[in-house]
């Protein structure tokens, strides 16, 4: 069953008196449980894909289907609303709230969705962190976290709400290749646990074979996609 | 309110120290403001804390005291005027005197026994009830004005008893005595024995009820030729020296109130800016900007409330050391100036907050904070 459905989407910044053109009539599905690897050099468009699918921009044209919400028109508040309940992200650099205990970090998804963080969140977010091989870290501030633990306190808080669909947006890259490929490993091992689709963007071709399939992109335009797993 | 106060939590020091800035300025703020009704009470607590409802000076006198004389003709014309119940004498001179063993200028206000001009801030003792009897200023008690103490006027004049204490009632930043308006006249007497009559400095009018000081203030100015009316309010604020010595601590205390905003206000606009980067993370994974400024204001709020108590603190300490400036700790005062600041702090915040407002999750995607 489809997750992502992206079709016909065009992303058009204006510059000037110039139109460019960063998003050209791709689509894109995800299934449940699949990993797709997009992949492309700086300034294809991978992550203005990825903003799209999580809601974080909206479209010029085309339609954005999540877990069964049309988001292609969806307002300001309505897409954070959405990013709340329906999507898990990991980022690329700043991933954690700096004043935030690891596991505090993973309870703030539970504080913005109008919770008070109860016994039952705080024993999840527990369980979510020993999962990820943190559970002494629990109590650490991202400061007094190693690159890789940072990356995997943030997995755990794009798991936290269970959400249909996480985004990872080059999550190996402040992260050297050893640490990357262990990162990678989780990423894969957890989404598979729980049926949950992902798109990983990358530009590392070492990273690919952990995916189900890969998807090209330059200039704004995606290729079919090759199984790669 | 979780990530409000998580961050304060782990801050203690930064948020510790703007509390106990704005507790420093807010406690300046409230020692001047002490200090300017202590001040104000020295010069013109005797006009502020006596009975009358409105006081008729002459025409001549511009609202100060020492040159008003009212006479006969004057008095009772006034006391003809619709709405006054009553129209009586008050007069207030300065005296040298002898009390606690020692010579000192005290200024007498002598009034009709029972009748408008008396003290009205009494804490101990009695009012007089015969000559030779008076009402001192509390503040003066350990110079030998205390109750029971003989004060007498020079040189080797009329002797008067203090009978009573009462709170605020000095004059010129000087002891004063309330007596009846015959050892007033005697006072007089001990320093110009030739004279023939003692005029009184003023009209004490007491407003019949139902009627307003300020209508009964102006019909007197309409009616009677060669005076001054003012309510009670109106002398005070009019006295010699009270406006100038209000507008410059106006002037003072206004900066303050500047000041104390500003800081806040500046403080968390460098707060925001440094933490953009998890702003706009925290945007990016669905807090509202609601959830966010207001996580902001109760930052604001618990800041200010307890630079407030930091004041209180502060204020109350300070007070006790300058008790002799006639200051006391007051409640009131503290809670307004708290929520006035807190008011103007939440003001100057709304720079923070637009910034806040202006934060794109999309930024979260480069790993950027705000988008000027």
């Amino acid at each position: 069953m489809t997750v992502l459905d992206m079709r016909d989407i065009r992303k058009v910044y204006r510059s000037g008196d110039i139109d460019i053109v960063a998003l050209d009539h791709a689509t894109v599905q995800v299934d449940h449980g699949e990993i797709v690897a997009l992949l492309g050099p700086s300034g294809s468009g991978k992550t203005t894909l990825l903003s799209i699918a999580g809601g974080l921009l909206t479209p010029t044209e085309g339609t954005v289907v999540v877990g069964g919400h049309d988001i292609s028109e969806y307002n300001a508040k309505q897409l954070t609303e959405f990013r709340r309940e329906n999507v898990g992200f990991v980022f690329q650099s700043v991933n954690l709230v700096p004043f935030l205990t690891a596991e505090e970090n993973l309870l703030v998804v539970d504080e913005l969705g109008g919770n008070k963080g109860g016994k039952a969140a705080k024993g999840r977010a527990r369980s979510l962190l020993e999962e990820l091989g943190l559970g002494h870290r629990v109590k650490n501030l991202p400061g007094q976290l190693s690159g890789g633990e940072r990356q995997r306190v943030a997995i755990g808080r794009a798991l936290f709400n269970n959400p249909k669909l996480v985004l990872f947006d080059e999550p190996t890259s402040a992260l050297d290749t050893k640490i990357g490929e262990q990162v990678m490993e989780l990423i894969r091992t957890e989404m598979k646990a729980r049926d949950t689709a992902a798109i990983i963007v990358t530009h590392d071709t070492r990273m690919t074979h952990y995916a189900d399939r890969t998807v090209h992109i330059v200039d704004g335009r995606l290729d079919a996609g090759t199984v790669t797993a | 309110m979780f990530l409000a106060l998580k961050e304060m939590q782990r801050a203690k020091l930064r948020f510790g120290l703007l509390a106990g800035a704005v507790g420093l300025l807010v406690f300046l703020i409230l020692f001047q403001q002490a200090l300017l009704g202590g001040l104000i009470n020295q010069f013109i607590g005797a006009l502020k804390n006596q009975s009358a409802d409105v006081l008729v000076y002459s025409d001549q006198a511009r609202k100060n005291l020492e040159g008003s004389i009212i006479p006969p003709d004057q008095l009772a014309q006034v006391a003809t005027v619709e709405g006054v119940a009553d129209a009586a004498p008050l007069g207030e001179s300065t005296f040298t005197v002898t009390a606690g063993g020692e010579e000192r200028d005290a200024v007498v206000f002598g009034y009709e026994l029972g009748r408008p001009g008396a003290p009205t801030t009494l804490i101990e003792g009695r009012l007089p009830e015969q000559g030779g009897e008076a009402v001192a200023s509390e503040k003066d008690r350990a110079d030998g004005f205390d109750i029971g103490d003989v004060v007498q006027v020079q040189p080797d004049g009329v002797e008067i008893t203090v009978v009573g204490v009462a709170r605020d009632i000095n004059y010129s930043v000087s002891p004063v005595l309330f007596v009846d308006f015959a050892t007033f006249e005697a006072a007089k007497r001990t320093r110009n024995p030739d004279a023939t009559t003692i005029l009184p400095s003023v009209v004490a009018v007491q407003v019949a009820s139902g009627s307003s000081p300020e209508s009964v203030a102006t019909a007197i100015n309409d009616q009677v030729d060669g005076v001054e009316a003012l309510t009670r309010q109106q002398a005070v604020d009019g006295s010699p020296g009270v406006s100038s010595v209000r507008s410059s601590f106006a002037i003072i205390l206004g900066l303050f109130y500047l000041v104390v905003p500003l800081v806040t206000g500046l403080f968390f606009l460098i707060v925001t800016f440094q933490k953009a980067s998890a702003l706009t993370l925290l945007r990016a994974i669905g807090a509202s900007s609601r959830t966010l400024v207001t996580s902001l204001l109760i930052q604001v709020v618990v800041v200010m409330l307890t630079g407030s108590v930091i004041a209180f603190g502060l204020y109350a300490g300070a007070l006790q050391g300058v008790k002799n400036l006639g200051v006391r700790v007051e409640v009131q005062p503290v809670v307004i100036t708290s929520l006035v600041v807190l008011v103007l702090a939440l003001v100057t915040s709304a720079i923070a907050v637009r910034r806040v407002l202006r934060l794109d999750p999309l930024s979260a995607t480069t790993g950027g904070g705000v988008h000027v």
